[in-house]
């Protein structure tokens, strides 16, 4: 596991629902349900789970495994995974070293999680392998921006953004497609920078 | 409040109140002893401090994630680095430029709206083919 980020990512548990919990999830709320509105039957994987925030706009009614690589963020999520309507099993783990079978997933979910990987196109790459064949992964993402000059701006934000948190100019959607995924849609709520992006693994 | 409403509202609050405070420093710092140049530099670099604490202390919790920096940023440094030249080459008292400030906040933030307009929605939907 890498011990780095887990640590920032501890450490950045004590105050996340502080930072987080008021403005940016009642402000990303609409597009986040419209996304998880595509949850169907079968096995879900959904990263990174965090304190559990985005577990109230999950539809009711599934099976889904929610980790992350911190297990302060999974205590705090762990009274938010029982009140679902459904069942979630909190799982900490790394996405470049995950405990699960290839092919193993029919839907995989993110939330805010690849301006965090420390290597997106590798983590990426993975959940490739752990999704079955015709499966999708959805992601909801801040990512950097082509526009002048909100390109320089999350570029003048990221080394400090990066020390705490996320990195703020990640290319996510290039990410996705590198690691062997189709794009499916891209749709850009805020800017070019929050988007969510919808990708299929070929075959199925 | 609707959350539309709550997140225009704070959208302008956020701009405005950044881009005054800003301007205002930098009507304190600066002076018609600086060169001009030298002064819209730290200026934008005062301002740029200044709006990244702010919104990482209280803009972001209330009014959305790092993403909303990008236009109090922009108008942070635009009205910083205004300001600075603007003392060296200008006597405008502290009022005028808090409302030059005011103003560059307002503009920007309607700039990005009218972006955010243009950039809005589906950039890719190959759905209809699988």
């Amino acid at each position: 596991m890498d011990t780095v980020t887990k640590e920032k990512w501890d450490k950045a548990a004590l105050s996340f629902d502080a930072m987080t919990g008021i403005g940016p999830e009642r402000r990303w709320a609409p597009a986040k349900k419209e996304l998880f509105a595509n949850m169907q039957t079968g096995k879900i994987l959904f990263l990174a789970a965090g304190t559990g925030q985005d577990f109230r706009f999950f539809p009711p009614g599934h099976d889904i495994i929610a980790i992350d690589i911190s297990s302060e963020m999974l205590k705090r999520a762990a009274p938010r995974a029982q009140v679902y309507e459904g069942n979630i099993q909190l799982l900490e783990t790394d996405v470049h070293d995950l405990p699960f079978a290839e092919d193993e997933f029919d839907q995989i979910f993110t939330s805010c999680t690849f301006c965090s990987v420390p290597e997106p196109i590798k983590g990426l790459a993975a959940l490739h392998k752990i999704l079955k064949p015709g499966g999708e992964i959805f992601m909801f993402e801040h990512t950097g921006s082509r526009v002048f000059p909100f390109n320089m701006m999350l570029n003048l934000m990221t080394p400090l953004s990066s020390r705490f948190g996320p990195e703020m100019n990640r290319d996510t959607v290039t990410n996705v497609e590198k690691a062997g995924f189709t794009l499916s849609s891209v749709n850009n709520i805020y800017l070019d920078v929050v988007k969510t992006i919808c990708a299929r693994k070929a075959g199925g | 409040m609707k959350d539309n409403h709550y997140f225009i509202a704070g959208d302008i609050l956020s701009n405005s109140v950044i881009a005054v405070i800003s301007g205002l420093v930098c009507h304190w710092v600066f002076g018609p002893g600086w060169p001009m140049f030298p002064a819209m530099i730290l200026g934008m670099l005062l301002a740029m401090i200044i709006s990244t604490i702010l919104g990482l202390a209280v803009f972001m919790r209330y009014f959305g994630a790092m993403e909303i920096m990008v236009p109090t940023m922009t108008s942070a440094m635009l009205a910083g680095m205004f300001v600075a030249m603007s003392r060296t080459m200008t006597t405008l008292e502290t009022v005028d430029h808090a409302l030059i400030s005011l103003i560059i906040g307002l503009l920007v933030m309607v700039i990005v709206w009218l972006v955010n307009l243009q950039l809005q929605g589906e950039q890719i939907d190959n759905r209809g083919e699988h």
